[in-house]
């Protein structure tokens, strides 16, 4: 049985890389920012990822590890419609099991579908849809706290403390 | 890298020392009768050899490449090797000068290893001592003549000056060689010989006799050279360290042996090692020797470089790994390396180089995860020591380890991406990986373990520790530690415990930040380096590493710098919207602006700050607009003439705002309501912030609204959402005289958290425009400081999609979302004008005649319009129809444009009449009739071509009204045809018959006649006044038209009445040809033409209008083999009548084989006279032929003429002659031939071309020809 794996941080980006939600698990205030940059330095390892599938004809979701820094190592997945997901796990010696990051991204993609499926998003959003995108944004805001209990539900069950207590 | 002594870093490589070269240089021309070369051609030679000698290796760490190369010193010809063993006084045994056991060594009592021991062995003990000499050559004696004998004399006193010459060569060589020996040098001796030397058979001898008085080597031990080129010289080099090479290698193996040998024996003998007591008490003194584990490493060490000197990998990764081992096993014990001394600090050196070199040794094998598993394990391990020996994480020591850790692993990476290391990548495509798990089953060299490698990382994954990532990544986390170390330093300065250690003085001297910047510096070079060509400028990796630099210039308080990296790195953060990321570095931006003095700097940091409300300082919303204000009341700007302007183009506006028209399009006159809500940040208050005016400016010539702010109400606190109202805007027709004057209006313009403000109006024009607001301007003033706020009005950020609302209600605020598009402009019109156009006709139309439709246009507006019309008639979908229109004297077949209406008064109507002459199918005609209308109160435009012609459209009054118009055009008559053919009685010509070959011969043997019956229907739903009707003929090649029956009847010229019908009749010859295709008609040799008028409701009548109809195409069958009965209608009682037979053959090919019966019966009514049955001859296909019978009546009435039977036997005969069925039973088998009474001859039209040939009468019609006889 390999260790369990330790979910420090969540984040959700925007096609347009724009942050929908960035959440942290167990981490001291002054740490959340770490993990805001280390979901927008994603960013770039995920450009390269897709281009490098793009080439291959690939239609892989799973980025696979972007990189570790310091104490934590930082996986990417990208949903078909380019919303990208990025974790950031402890950073442990041990083999991390593809199998076991893909099963969090998928539950977090699911997470995802069911928050941006709320019709109350865009209920004044125009209606021919131009900017559709800026309801995603609006999903991760505070105003809708649906996204945030799913993607702590996930965590929780991961075994991370959601912040604001169990 | 230079915190570690290079000697226990660099790669290690055979070493050679190159001595003579100098004395070449130095020595002057040893010839002087030689007139004097530029340059002494051995003097370039040395240097030449210099140069590729010392060029082609240098010190470096990484040197994965194998390629027989030596590391090359020049030394002294006569140089002395340091001794190998001194004399120990003490125990009088010989050891190393550098042993530990040696007194005077640095080492001694207990050091593990020196990089002097690397050092003697890399610059002062060669494995190859390679010496470049002259050989003696005797001058040149030119000969004085050809003819002048060799002198003998000379040449044995030149053999002798030469043998001596040797001799001493060899001497001074054989010396040489002793002291290489006693240290198992090679020696090589290479000399130098000018061309003509190498030519000169005597050299073979000479150096034979070198060498043996020499005692050189056989092998590889001399070498000849003469000056050659630069390839040459390399070709040179090369060959001598290939031959050198083997003897290297054994040279440095048999040190190897040497030290096993001696770690075996003292393994063997650990437990028995004299270890000299020392009295108890002075063991703090008195340092003990060295520990066995110590031995082990020394030894292990030793043999690991003399591994690494042979260039084998594996074995010194091995003894290195030993090494280490057992250097973790003394550090283990507190005993063997006692904390914070000197060996102990030379033995943590030695473990990180040793880690380094394991590192880079698995390295170039491309084993990165074990590379890294090993530098990881280093840390963890010498992490849990210095936490032991009270250098863990809370001390800068550790710190400034761990970074030093992580640095050379960098530069080691760094160094190795420079040459061969490749960097990994952790992502693989699933296709990749099937490749490369093939690639690994074909290539079955790979080691099984780079398989399984790959195998897993497939199966399961990566162990994220264990990914090879560039040099950046080492970098910043050197970066990061010594962060931390400055962190801990300063703690430690502040707590002052620390300050007596020594490790404090020394790290008082280093400059933390300094490093930090060029640690980071680093790392951004490196990710720079490494990023791929496709990032388009997005590397946000740098600018998260250039952040850090930025907040350590800061640090070292150089502000100006890091404001410039701020400004760089806020435009992707803003534009991206990373808001979170954003805010801290706007906060030491503004630190640094404020440290700078840069007071607008401040300014617009603490507004952005302000507008990016929530996220900063969550605890206190009003700490912002404090310092914000502390900001604007403490300090003045620097220019106070000209108002700070804040441009939302980068950056959040400071409140969002939001235009929306409630109506689009309005009218003229009509008054069109406006709001702009402005709305502030959540989280944020900016309550306090003085705002004194707000302008709206309108486009157009619109004087701007100016809002300024007043105190309302003080005590109450500000709503959430409030209004202010702007009032009813007109906007006059002539705007130049008040253009400066702008509205002024009073209200609170002060925002709380989330607060809006509503700024209701409505504009009112009298000309029409399109208008917008194109710039809403908030002013602050406080103090000196004038500061605008240009708000941002176009689309919202796509990030923050406002949605565009409509306050309703301000008692409790409601507002309604306006989802439309258009809400930022407004289209200002003239109001449509009133007009009727009603159109009068009696439907349907008749083709053919012009059909009068009555346009009335009645102006109902109260202006007086100039009127235009324009009608269309739209295409039809019948091609054959050609339709017009007419109105006045204009005619068109589709459009009729800009009939003039004049200017018609309110209230005052016109007419006018529009003409549709629709012909061909009938069917819908569709009129499309536009009236339009302009006002006579504005002027017409000017010129239609000017430029300006866009805008001043909108502004003339006009209008259009549109009417569609579906008129059914009908045929005004139907014509019938009936048609029906007759046999030609003509007698026929025969088949040679010359006649039927000239060119008007009309024959109409085949056609015969054809009469067409046409009934003419008048269809239409109004009578019709018949004028004339004509047949119109047009003879063709086949058919002519013989007579007809309308042409002189005139009692069809009268008036028509719906459903009347009317009969005539035509009679056509037809000859149709042979090229006539029988399948298709002939044309209809005419047509009706038929000049009517409409009977108008009023009994008027219309316009003449004439009506074509063809004649139907005919279709005349043919006949086979016919027989046709001629006979008289009427007889006379006994009065004899001849009645004739005449069988045709008009079959095309067959001949007919016809036999004729006459069957009389008692009954009948006749005598006969004539033949009774026979057969008549063959009649050849196009031939006839006629009987004759005398017949006298006998009885009165209608009486049957006796029964004629005509048989056609071909095909009886046929069947008896091929004998193929039975015969015939009786001639009934055979085909009866049609007879048909000619005065009953009509036949229909052929349906096609089989029936035709086969049946030709109407069988209902068949009947015994019947004679009326009268007495």
């Amino acid at each position: 049985m390999p260790p369990q794996l330790r979910l420090n941080a969540v984040a959700f980006v925007s096609p347009q890389n724009h942050p929908i939600l960035i959440r942290t698990f167990g981490q001291q205030r002054q740490d959340e920012l770490k993990y805001h940059y280390i979901a927008h330095t994603s960013l770039d390892v995920i450009d390269e990822r897709i281009a490098a599938a793009a080439t291959s004809k690939s239609t892989e979701c799973y980025l696979s590890l972007l990189y570790t820094m310091e104490d934590v190592a930082v996986y990417g997945y990208i949903t078909p419609l380019k919303v990208k997901i990025i974790i950031a796990l402890a950073l442990s010696d041990a083999v991390v099991r593809d199998a076991d990051v893909i099963t969090i991204f998928r539950a977090l993609h699911t997470a995802y579908r069911h928050s941006v499926a709320n019709p109350f998003l865009k209920l004044n959003a125009p209606a021919d849809g131009v900017n559709d995108h800026a309801s995603l944004l609006l999903a991760g805001s505070a105003q809708w706290k649906g996204f945030r209990r799913r993607v702590d539900e996930i965590g929780r069950a991961v075994g991370a403390i959601p912040p604001g207590g169990i | 890298m230079n915190s570690y002594p290079s000697e226990l870093l660099n790669q290690l490589a055979p070493v050679m020392f190159v001595a003579g070269l100098e004395d070449l240089t130095l020595q002057p021309p040893q010839t002087p009768t030689r007139t004097t070369a530029p340059q002494d051609p051995f003097a370039a030679l040395s240097t030449r050899l210099r140069e590729v000698l010392l060029s082609q290796r240098k010190a470096a760490i990484w040197q994965p490449e194998k390629n027989r190369t030596f590391k090359v010193l020049l030394a002294d010809k006569d140089m002395r090797f340091p001794p190998r063993k001194v004399e120990d006084p003490q125990t009088h045994t010989m050891h190393s000068p550098l042993s530990p056991l040696t007194p005077t060594s640095p080492m001694y009592p207990d050091g593990l290893i020196s990089p002097f021991w690397i050092r003697k062995h890399t610059t002062l003990v060669p494995a190859v001592f390679v010496i470049f000499m002259r050989i003696y050559e005797s001058p040149v004696q030119q000969p004085r003549s050809p003819l002048d004998v060799p002198d003998a004399d000379r040449e044995r006193e030149r053999e002798v000056e030469e043998r001596r010459r040797d001799t001493e060569l060899a001497s001074d060589i054989a010396q040489r060689k002793k002291h290489m020996n006693e240290y198992g040098v090679k020696l090589t001796v290479v000399l130098l010989a000018s061309r003509r030397m190498l030519d000169d058979p005597a050299l073979d001898a000479r150096l034979t006799f070198i060498r043996r008085q020499s005692g050189l080597d056989p092998r590889a031990a001399l070498f000849v050279l003469s000056p050659v080129s630069q390839a040459e010289i390399g070709d040179f080099v090369r060959s001598l360290q290939d031959a050198l090479y083997e003897p290297a290698v054994e040279y440095y193996t048999n040190h190897s042996k040497r030290v096993r040998r001696k770690r075996n024996k003292h393994s063997q003998t650990a437990s028995s090692y004299p270890l000299p007591m020392s009295p108890i008490g002075a063991a703090g003194t008195t340092p003990r020797p060295l520990r066995p584990e110590g031995w082990t490493v020394r030894y292990e060490y030793k043999m690991a470089c003399f591994a690494e000197f042979r260039g084998e990998d594996e074995i010194a990764l091995k003894h290195y790994q030993d090494a280490y081992s057992s250097l973790l096993i003394m550090f283990g014990s507190t005993a063997i390396l006692p904390p914070r001394t000197k060996r102990w600090s030379e033995a943590r050196v030695l473990a990180d180089c040793i880690n380094v070199k394991i590192c880079k040794l698995y390295l170039y094998n491309n084993e990165h995860s074990l590379a890294l598993a090993h530098h990881n394990s280093h840390i963890r391990r010498f992490a849990d020591f210095c936490r032991g020996w009270g250098v863990g994480e809370e001390t800068f020591e550790f710190w400034a380890w761990l970074a030093r850790q992580h640095r050379i692993l960098a530069e080691l990476l760094e160094e190795g991406t420079k040459s061969t290391l490749k960097i990994p990548s952790h992502f693989r495509t699933p296709s990749q990986t099937a490749a490369l798990i093939a690639a690994h089953t074909l290539d079955s060299s790979t080691s099984q373990r780079t398989l399984m490698e790959a195998e897993t990382q497939r199966l399961l994954g990566v162990n994220p520790m264990q990914a090879l990532q560039h040099p950046g990544f080492y970098y910043y986390m050197a970066a990061r530690c010594t962060e931390r170390r400055r962190e801990r330093f300063l703690s430690a300065l502040e707590s002052e415990t620390a300050t007596a250690t020594p490790a404090y003085a020394t790290e008082k001297k280093v400059d933390h930040l300094a490093v930090m910047v060029e640690l980071y510096t680093k790392a951004h070079d490196n990710f720079k380096h490494f990023r791929t060509a496709g990032n388009q400028g997005h590397d946000r990796f740098i600018l998260w590493i250039v952040n850090k630099i930025a907040e350590t210039y800061c640090m070292q308080r150089k502000y100006q710098v890091a404001v410039r990296f701020f400004e760089r790195i806020a435009r992707t953060y803003r534009h991206e919207g990373w808001t979170s990321l954003l805010l801290p570095l706007l906060l030491t931006w503004y630190q640094c602006a404020q440290q700078l003095g840069d007071m607008e700097l401040s300014v617009r940091l603490l507004i952005e700050m302000l507008s990016h409300g929530a996220g900063y300082r969550r605890d206190d919303p009003d700490a912002m607009q404090e310092d914000l204000m502390a900001v604007l009341k403490s300090t003045v700007p620097s220019s106070t003439n000209k108002p700070l302007v804040i441009e939302p183009s980068e950056s959040e506006p400071i409140l969002e705002s939001c235009i929306v028209f409630w109506k689009p399009d309005v009218n003229v006159g009509e008054a069109a309501p406006f709001q702009i809500s402005l709305t502030a940040p959540s989280g944020v208050s900016m309550s306090a912030l003085p705002f004194t005016t707000l302008t709206v400016e309108f486009s157009a010539d619109i004087p701007p609204i100016v809002v300024q702010h007043s105190l309302g109400d003080n005590g109450q606190a500000l709503s959430q959402v409030r209004k202010i109202d702007l009032g009813l805007i007109s906007i006059s027709a002539s705007p130049q005289k008040d253009k400066l004057e702008a509205r002024v209006v009073e209200g609170v313009l002060r925002w709380g958290p989330g607060h809006t403000v509503v700024l209701a109006g409505a504009l009112l024009s009298d000309t029409p425009r399109t208008l917008s607001i194109i710039k809403v301007e908030l002013t602050l003033q406080e103090g000196s400081w004038t500061i605008q706020f240009p708000l941002q009005l176009i689309k919202p950020r796509h990030r923050h999609p406002i949605i565009s609302r409509w306050l309703v209600s301000s008692q409790p605020p409601r507002f309604t979302p306006i989802t439309w598009e258009s809400y930022s402009e407004l289209h200002i019109h003239h109001r449509p004008h009133k007009i009727q156009v009603s159109l009068a006709h009696h439907a349907p139309a008749y083709l053919g005649e012009e059909y009068p439709i009555v346009v009335e246009v009645c102006n109902t507006d109260e202006r007086e319009l100039d009127m235009v019309m324009d009608v269309l008639l739209q295409p039809t979908e019948y091609d054959e129809a050609v339709n017009y229109i007419s109105v006045d004297d204009q005619r068109s077949s589709s459009l009729i444009k800009g009939v003039s209406l004049g200017v018609i008064p309110p209230g005052a109507s016109l007419l006018k009449t529009i003409y549709l002459c629709s012909s061909g199918v009938a069917g819908d005609r569709t009129i499309d009739i536009s009236v339009q209308s302009r006002s006579t109160a504005t002027p017409e435009p000017s010129s239609p071509a000017s430029p300006s012609l866009s805008a001043d459209i909108s502004l003339v009054d006009k209008g259009e009204t549109l009417q569609t118009l579906v008129v059914s055009a009908v045929e005004a008559f139907k014509l019938e045809h009936d048609v029906t053919y007759r046999r030609s009685l003509r007698p026929q010509p025969g088949p040679s018959d010359l006649r039927t070959f000239d060119a008007d011969y009309w024959d109409d043997r085949d056609g015969g006649e054809a009469i067409v019956a046409s009934t003419f229907v008048c269809s239409g739903p109004s009578s019709v006044a018949v004028e004339a009707i004509k047949l119109i003929r047009e003879d063709g090649a086949y058919a002519k038209v013989v007579d007809c029956s309308v042409e002189d009847d005139t009692d069809v010229l009268a008036e028509w009445l719906p459903g009347d019908e009317f009969c005539g009749s035509c009679r056509v010859s037809l000859a149709p040809g042979d090229e006539l295709e029988e399948d298709e008609g002939i044309p209809g040799p005419g047509a009706y033409e038929i000049t009517w008028r409409r009977v108008l409701l009023d009994g008027e009548r219309g316009s003449p209008s004439t009506s074509r109809f063809s004649l139907p195409p005919l279709r005349p069958p043919t006949d086979g083999l016919i027989a046709l009965l001629d006979t008289p209608p009427i007889a006379r009682l006994h009065e004899p009548i001849t009645i004739r037979l005449t069988i045709r053959n008009r079959h095309p090919s067959r001949s007919a084989n016809v036999t004729v019966h006459l069957e009389t019966e008692a009954t009948d009514s006749f005598v006969v006279a004539g033949l009774r049955s026979g057969r008549l001859p063959i009649l050849l296909p196009g031939t006839e032929e006629q009987i004759l019978w005398r017949l006298i009546p006998i009885e009165c009435g209608y009486v049957k003429v006796p029964r004629i039977r005509v048989v056609d036997r071909r095909r009886a005969v046929e069947q008896a002659q091929g004998g193929q069925g039975p015969l015939p039973d009786s001639e009934s088998e055979a085909d009866a031939v049609r007879i048909v009474d000619i005065r009953w001859d009509v036949k229909d039209a052929s349906a096609s071309v089989k029936t035709a040939r086969i049946s030709m009468d109407d069988s209902t019609r068949k009947g015994e020809p019947i004679i009326l006889v009268v007495p």
